[in-house]
């Protein structure tokens, strides 16, 4: 019996936009497991922004409840919300990831620090998680010394070193050439089997999707496919 | 909090430009800021030490009918014991007990209208440092055959007289008989003011009242109080207590002088104001475009848990930091120039100033800052560099992280 990390109910989020009202998500029901490696897929507007924002406590519903780990996080204050965010999620986003004037190891152990984690646990932490992404050698770069997929590949060591219930991460490699966006999903998927981290992913790149092991697909908000893959 | 301390401070230089821009407009507004101030306040110092303290004192008493007919006969009875009496107050400096009339000085080349000031010369260079504006001659040392005159600079030119020569004054002894008698010029001094020096000769008090024929003749006490805040209520308590006598301070003698001071109080304060909300709007503007230009990543850092008021405080961290630099070396700057303009002090022959001296008043200002001013100050800056740093800072977390990461 795989245990469950989230689950959507019903899930509604409707933009009141000055034209018309947006169905952007349009009654999810999903179930995520732990450990597994999910892609959300879709054509741009689908709505995979919008669903990982309202799984990831970013934005709130207007309809159906996101429960993870069994909390009603759509019930939740802002401010509980903050901290959960810190406690229990991990985040990687398409850009503006990285504290542009912090070092690539003060980035990574910048959620831990926040998390008032005890500082040479914290330092041994950011340097193992670095060495996984390949990047032992970069821990005093700033990140504008680092190539775009470098960046991410730190914001991905950064994501997980607070080892968080479930990482998020829309659009990770869209800015990203062939071989990084390959390079930096083989990094996750080897750290999803290692640390089993439960990864979801949105992408519209189909270079990418194959790595995943479940894939999602959305179609104006709704899901239209629902696939697994041995992998 | 040192890492956001520390990474405040390194936001700060991530636009080097913009930074060093805001922080030389601190330095420059400060500097601005402290030499109005500092003249301000010497031009104040300068005119009142003049006036005030060389002229006129901070209170003076007198026969009401004085003012109108300075002669010997209108005199404070039992002036002595009055001027004794003030004398033992705790807040009172100085009460000097003079000898006051108007008459006339003669030497061989003219004759002119003079007011004659019959003084005790220790209590003098007590209350007006008599002493130490002498420019030729001595301070009533000497003894001789004929009692001593002290006389000003430009009297002296008049009269053609130098140390040491015979002049005659001539005045009304206590029965309105007309009395002319010989002095020998024993000093001569030199004065801001051109009229005073011009009309106002010094005597000794004993030798005076000798000729006038009154021992007691006591016909002005001038004192100074030792807390010069306090004039208008010593002068209400003097007139309590005296009330046969004319008290005025020296608001009532000199009330242009008076109100040329308030106005430049005032001004300094518009100015002071004009040049620090000068400052803040452009400190307001340069944190705003820093924080427009990283909605994005203050957005990432919402969303991966930093709280509102981290953000909001790292915000108005960079703003305190920043206006803590350039206030620093604003101040230092501030510092070293009143120092620098000190050395010879300020000309203002060129812009307007002999206007000025023919008012009585030097054309030389120096720059007085006192050292808690420049505390003051930096203070201020800071604390409106925090005022300027809240709508930024604002702005910054008004966004929810959804919408902030997804700025475009
Ligand atoms: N703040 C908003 N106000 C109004 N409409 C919005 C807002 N945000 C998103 N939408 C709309 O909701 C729909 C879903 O947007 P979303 O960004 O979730 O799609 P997406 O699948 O992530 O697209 P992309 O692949 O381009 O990133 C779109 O039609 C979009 O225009
Ligand atoms: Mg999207």
């Amino acid at each position: 019996m795989m245990k469950t990390v989230i689950k959507t109910t019903n899930l509604e989020k409707v933009y009141n936009s000055s034209v018309a009202p947006v169905r952007a998500v349009n009654d999810v029901n999903l179930e995520f497991y732990e450990g597994e490696f999910t892609a959300i897929v879709g054509p741009s507007g689908s709505g995979k922004t919008t669903f990982l924002n309202l799984i990831g406590g970013l934005d709130k519903p207007t309809g159906g409840e996101v429960t993870i780990d069994g909390t009603d996080i759509s019930k939740m204050k802002e401010s509980q919300l903050f901290d959960f965010r810190l406690r229990n999620i991990g985040f990687v986003f398409q850009s503006y990831n990285l504290i542009p004037v912090l070092t690539a190891k003060e980035n990574v152990s910048f959620i831990m620090l926040l998390q008032k984690q005890p500082k040479d646990q914290m330092e041994k932490r950011a340097q193992e998680m670095l060495e996984q992404v390949g990047l032992s050698d970069k821990i005093n770069s700033r990140p504008n010394q680092l190539s775009g997929g470098q960046q991410q590949r730190v914001a991905v060591a950064r994501a997980l070193a607070s080892k968080p219930k479930f990482v998020l991460a829309d659009e990770p490699t869209a800015n990203l050439d062939t071989e990084s966006a390959f390079n930096l999903l083989d990094i996750m998927s080897r750290l999803n089997q290692e640390e089993n981290i439960t990864l979801i992913f949105s992408t519209h790149d189909q270079r990418v999707i194959e790595r995943a092991k479940r894939v999602i697909t959305l179609v104006d908000g709704a899901v239209s496919k629902d696939e697994k893959f041995e992998r | 909090m040192i890492t956001l301390i520390k990474i405040s401070w390194r936001n700060i230089w991530r636009n080097r430009t913009r930074s060093l821009v805001i922080m030389i407009a601190i330095v420059l507004g400060l500097m601005g800021g402290v030499f109005s101030a500092g003249m301000r306040l010497g031009i104040e110092t300068q005119q009142f030490k003049e006036t005030v303290e060389t002229q006129i004192s901070h209170i003076q008493l007198h026969h009401p009918e004085f003012i109108a007919n300075p002669e010997a006969r209108f005199r404070i009875n039992d002036g002595f014991s009055i001027a004794e009496q003030i004398m033992n107050k705790p807040w009172v400096e100085v009460a000097n007990p003079r000898t006051v009339f108007d008459g006339m000085v003669a030497s061989a080349n003219m004759n002119a209208g003079v007011r004659i000031k019959g003084i005790d010369p220790h209590m003098e260079a007590l209350t007006t440092g008599l002493d130490e504006l002498l420019e030729d001659g001595t301070y009533f040392e000497q003894e001789g055959r004929l009692p001593s005159v002290i006389i000003g600079q430009r009297l002296a030119r008049e009269l053609k007289a130098e140390t040491g020569s015979r002049i005659i004054l001539t005045f009304q002894d206590i029965h309105g008989e007309i009395i002319s008698s010989s002095f020998r010029v024993e000093g001569v001094y030199s004065i801001a003011s051109p009229s005073f020096e011009e009309r106002t000769v010094f005597v000794r008090a004993s030798e005076l009242n000798e000729i006038i024929g009154d021992q007691e003749a006591v016909t002005e006490i001038a004192l100074l109080i030792n807390n010069l805040d306090d004039y208008q209520q010593r002068t209400a308590e003097l007139k309590e207590l005296f009330p046969d006598a004319e008290v005025r301070n020296w608001a009532d003698m000199a009330p242009s002088l008076h109100y040329s001071l308030e106005f430049l109080n005032q001004n300094l304060a518009w100015m002071l104001s004009i040049i620090i909300l000068g400052v803040s709007f452009g400190l307001l503007n340069t944190i705003l475009m820093s924080v427009l230009e990283r909605v994005n990543e203050l957005g990432v850092l919402m969303a991966i848990g930093m709280k509102r008021v981290k953000v909001f405080s790292m915000v108005v961290l960079e703003t305190t930091l920043l206006s803590i630099v350039g206030g620093s070396f604003g101040l230092l700057a501030s510092f070293f120039m009143v120092k620098l303009l000190n050395i010879n002090g300020i000309d203002m022959a060129g812009a307007g100033g002999a206007g000025l001296e023919e008012f009585g008043y030097s054309s030389i200002v120096f720059l007085e800052v006192p050292p808690n001013f420049y505390f003051d100050v930096g203070v201020l800056v800071v604390i409106f560099a925090i005022l300027a740093s809240i709508y930024p800072a604002w702005k910054a977390i008004r966004l929810s992280p959804a919408q902030a990461v997804r700025q475009e």
